[in-house]
């Protein structure tokens, strides 16, 4: 005779193997390796961001006849995007068999370490990019009519350049090398914030969790 | 979450999550991450029970809350696994119970729609009309109406009679 589905339920659930539990043991496994991976995913477009940000300044910079400045500041951006995809490859080297904890305490470790390095590494990129970008387009072909304009209304002038203006921009060059590592970090956490605050909240969980 | 916390007030009412989990996966992989989340869920939210209904209640409730959630999630995320290319021989390895019945009765259950499942699930384990609908958020005046479309569309599923 044909078991209704009340008698099926019953009886299945008599078989010892039908209720044995999963080990909660890992509860963050899975969660941590998507949370690095949606990381890494945004670092790939960001390191793709500067590739093609950077080229199509390198374009700009050749149409407006500032080849010298623009080939300058594209091997300085492609030299950070090299850089960066080293980072990327250290990253994908984090041991993915270790606690869930530990994975994201290294993983948190990397970004730290990571940012710390960018942030030494803007100390100079950040300046050299201003300095480039200024005198790349004081010294541009299309820029020339403006030269000479200024050349005729005042003499403080260094090296063809407007003297006051030149200095304002050295000192904004400086502060930004000063402030390199709060500038980068500020960045860091406009792009990745959601990713940093989520890593921050399993991290406290966890540790939780472990009380 | 303290071992204690799991051991007292989750592992005696593993069974409920294991067949409401069960009911809401189609793998192994997903029916660990759903019982591993219900049991986050339960321990994240034990602050939140008031006493006003039975611990196991609120479990069912959080359980069905939970998996409701990560299907419709799973729903909405374009899955890459590629699974409707698993040979036969792999899937039938994956089956859930060595019970030849029950197997087929929860890959009928799969079939129906989030809510229904939940509202079936809660009928097989002898809840009263009055407790699903608590549970559920529903009127109890429907439920048994409700109950009975779904033991019909049910036994058509296992009759093989609609897909």
């Amino acid at each position: 005779m044909e078991k209704s589905i009340e008698t099926t339920w019953k009886q299945g659930f008599l078989k010892s193997d039908a209720l044995i539990a999963p080990k909660v043991n890992d509860i963050y496994n899975r969660k941590s390796i998507h949370l690095i991976e949606k990381f890494e995913k945004m670092f790939k477009i960001n390191i793709w961001g500067i590739i093609i940000g950077s080229s199509l300044l390198f374009i700009g910079a050749v149409l407006a006849g500032a080849l010298v400045a623009g080939s300058l500041m594209l091997v300085m951006m492609l030299y950070v995007a090299y850089t960066a995809y080293q980072e990327l490859k250290s990253l994908e080297k984090l041991d993915k068999g270790q606690s869930s904890y530990a994975f994201l305490k290294s993983f948190k470790e990397w970004i730290d370490r990571s940012t710390e390095r960018y942030g030494n590494m803007y100390r100079f990129v950040y300046p050299a990019l201003i300095l480039l970008f200024y005198f790349g387009i004081w010294y541009s072909d299309i820029f020339s009519p403006m030269r000479e304009k200024v050349a005729e209304s005042t003499s403080d002038l260094i090296f063809g350049l407007h003297t006051y203006t030149t200095l304002a921009i050295f000192i904004g060059a400086g502060i930004m090398s000063a402030f390199s590592k709060v500038i980068h970090k500020e960045d860091v956490r406009a792009i990745y914030g959601k990713i940093l605050d989520k890593l921050d909240h399993a991290l406290a969980e966890m540790e939780e969790l472990q009380r | 979450m303290s071992s204690d916390f799991y051991s007292a007030s989750i592992l005696p009412y593993a069974p409920i999550i294991i067949k409401i989990c069960r009911a809401y996966t189609d793998t192994q992989e997903d029916f660990e991450d759903y019982y591993q989340e219900v049991c986050l869920q339960i321990w994240k939210s034990r602050h939140n029970f008031q006493g006003q209904s039975e611990w196991s209640t609120w479990v069912y409730r959080l359980s069905l809350n939970v998996s409701m959630t990560l299907l419709k999630k799973k729903k909405n995320t374009p899955q890459h696994t590629g699974s409707e290319f698993i040979p036969e021989e792999l899937s039938e390895d994956s089956k859930a119970f060595s019970d030849e019945s029950l197997e087929q009765l929860f890959q009928a259950i799969r079939k129906l729609s989030e809510v229904d499942r939940g509202i079936i699930l809660l009928y097989l384990e002898e809840k009263s009309y009055q407790e699903i609908a608590d549970i559920m958020g529903t009127n109890p005046n429907h439920i048994g109406v409700k109950i009975k479309r779904i033991k019909e569309r049910l036994k058509k599923l296992l009759d093989g009679k609609i897909n």
